[in-house]
């Protein structure tokens, strides 16, 4: 409830809003912030040199919008994590794409030998699901299969929530999805990145707002978006670093 | 039947109809989201919400509607009288699902989203326009927001049996209670079209539903079961109920870090607790509420006469023409809130849903008392409808 009253202050202030630009950083608000928990499992890997990263995904794990395949976020991600370790290799495997659900991830999840084990695993839900109007407590059931799985195998695992867009808000019943997502990262002791709260911020200050932004400039907003959540997941997974330490 | 049999002009009770005006304002606060007032409605602070309370109140409403009209006219009319009432639900659905196929429309051109959102397939209707409408007019396409109407639709069809049964209120609710038990063990559920089941299964709902119509039941003095007296243990475990529900909801909502500290247990206990098929959680939170605003809250006590309780129990009064209104405000809502959501448009948004609302039961109220039809000339019951 804080929340809404700070938001509420907080955008009375600004309320005329910020002009898009390249000069507004993509800040995370500590309001924002999701709370590090400890990555013992991507500190082993960190000190033996290779960082294996597996992301699970829908649509925007693919960079759709983005100007090449270098400008989606998970190949912004290994940008930003080979720089804050650089003696360490950091590889990751991308599975998912338009329209996946977690029932996929976890048949994906259950096929172990089809990856290298991962040391870290960025699952990101709730998108396809709520669109399709899956049964929530389905995709709690798959989810929490998945994470057992995960867990199982000694790797870590962040969650990923739903991109913000004016249009999903409207259209979709997604606050269900948003809620059970909440409960199963705290249920599996995970660190949950509210991308879409940080992309809600970034819209409100004018940062990144793609739906506001004209055709021909949309690409390069995009590749900034990526790159603004890349560096903010690299930030947590830095955190959960040094907090296993 | 005469009507000294069954009492049957007893009085509303305005507790009921502040209730159920609250809950239609709160579904149509829920129904637009990003509305600010969306984080203070009753989902944020119990493990139930304002659909829970709108179902049991509909079966409360049903009891003095069609019961009391099965008491004094004999099955057969209240069967008419529902069948009626059932058309024109199913009507107000497909109005409003033709309606938001619009609004889903209008939004997507207003947003130009054809480049990052192609993951989304929300309209099936561009996809398969005729097999669309053919799977919505089954019910079996409930595009999201439009789930209520559906629920409330099949509750009402399986009142016209149940009033055969309404004489053995234990027989009734043992067969309820039954048939929740059965879904929820077996999975049963009505099918969708393209995977799964209803988001809001009937067969589990219709518990809350029939509670509701014992309910009213017992307050117009028909054979019940009827809400348990006021005892201090049930006063006790009602709100320890309610306040466990309230302390989860809120370290797991609003207070991250106290969130965090909660032993996974409890959030894993919480991701269990399904709406679909109507949680034994979720059913004891309303319980719990209906109870306590049944022993504690006066009748006629200066909360239930307050001048800021008038317009929600006039809303409460004329539920359907409310409810209706409120599924089209929401659509107009997430409109103007899609177009901005800083504060001068939340303080318009919610203050013109709420005064179209108000203005809708106010209207409808006045041409029920104008535009009557001599038929009602007949010994009514109050008119909960």
């Amino acid at each position: 409830m804080l929340r809404y009253f700070a938001a509420l202050a907080a955008i009375g202030l600004l309320s005329l809003p910020a002009k898009a630009g390249a000069t507004i950083a993509c800040d995370v608000p500590a309001d924002v912030q999701t709370s590090a928990r400890p990555l013992p499992g991507t500190l082993q890997a960190v000190e033996q040199k290779t960082l294996r990263v597996l992301v699970l995904g829908s649509g925007s794990v693919t960079g759709p919008g983005a100007t090449g395949p270098d400008a989606s976020w998970p190949a912004r991600l290994q940008a930003a994590l080979a720089a804050r370790f650089p003696t360490t290799t950091i590889d990751i495997a991308v599975r998912g794409g338009r329209g996946v659900t977690v029932n996929d991830h976890l048949a994906l999840l259950r096929e172990a030998s089809a990856m290298e084990a991962p040391a870290l695993v960025l699952w990101q839900a709730g998108t396809v699901e709520a669109v399709r109007g899956m049964d929530p407590d389905e995709m709690t059931e798959a989810m929490r299969q998945g994470l057992e799985r995960i867990r199982r195998r000694g790797a870590d695992v962040i969650i990923i929530d739903q991109q913000y867009s004016r249009f999903l808000r409207a259209n979709t019943n997604i606050e269900p999805y948003r809620d059970k997502l909440r409960l199963i990262a705290a249920a599996a002791a995970a660190p949950l990145f509210r991308r879409y709260d940080l992309m809600q911020h970034w819209v409100d200050t004018g940062a990144v707002d793609l739906e506001r932004t004209a055709r021909p400039d949309r690409g390069a907003a995009m590749d900034r978006l990526n790159d603004c959540i890349a560096r903010a997941l690299a930030e947590l997974i830095a955190q959960g670093v040094d907090e296993a330490r | 039947m005469t009507a000294n049999t069954i009492q049957t002009r007893t009085v509303r009770d305005a507790r009921a109809d502040i209730c159920r005006g609250l809950a239609l304002w709160m579904i149509v606060v829920n129904h637009t989201p990003g509305n600010w007032l969306g984080g203070l409605t009753l989902k944020n602070f119990a493990l139930s919400d304002a659909t829970e309370a709108f179902v049991m109140l509909a079966g409360y409403a049903g009891a003095f509607a069609y019961a009391g009209q099965a008491d004094r006219q004999g099955w057969a009319p209240a069967a008419a009288a529902l069948v009626r009432r059932v058309s024109k639900l199913y009507m107000a659905h497909i109005f409003l699902l033709v309606v938001f196929t619009a609004q889903v429309g209008f939004s997507a051109a207003a947003l130009d989203r054809a480049i990052y959102l192609d993951e989304l397939a929300l309209d099936p209707f561009a996809e398969q326009p005729y097999r669309t409408l053919l799977e919505a007019l089954l019910l079996r396409f409930q595009p999201a927001f439009l789930d209520i109407l559906p629920l409330y639709i099949v509750l009402l069809a399986l009142l016209i049996p149940a009033l055969l049964l309404r004489g053995r209120p234990w027989l009734l609710i043992a067969l309820s209670v039954s048939l929740w038990l059965g879904a929820r063990a077996s999975g049963l559920n009505l099918p969708r079209w393209q995977e799964g089941g209803w988001f809001f299964n009937p067969l589990g709902w219709q518990l809350l539903f029939f509670t509701g119509f014992m309910i009213g039941q017992a307050a117009r003095g028909a054979p019940s079961l009827g809400l348990p007296p006021r005892r201090p243990i049930l006063t006790v475990l009602a709100c320890t109920i309610l306040g466990a529900g309230l302390a989860v909801m809120v370290a797991l909502e609003h207070v991250p870090t106290l969130g965090e500290a909660l032993p996974p247990a409890i959030p894993d206990f919480l991701a269990t607790v399904d709406k679909t098929a109507l949680h034994p959680f979720r059913l004891l939170s309303t319980l719990s509420i209906t109870y306590l605003v049944g022993h504690y809250v006066s009748r006629e006590g200066r909360v239930t006469r307050s001048l800021l309780a008038r317009p929600f129990a006039e809303m409460g009064r004329h539920s359907l023409p409310v409810f209706c209104f409120g599924i089209l405000l929401s659509f107009v809502a997430r409109l103007m809130l899609e177009a901005a959501d800083a504060w001068p448009m939340q303080m318009a948004v919610n203050l013109f849903c709420l005064l179209a609302l108000i203005s809708v039961a106010i209207i409808a109220g006045w041409s029920r008392v104008t535009v009557r039809t001599p038929s009602s000339a007949l010994p009514t019951g109050p008119d909960a409808r």
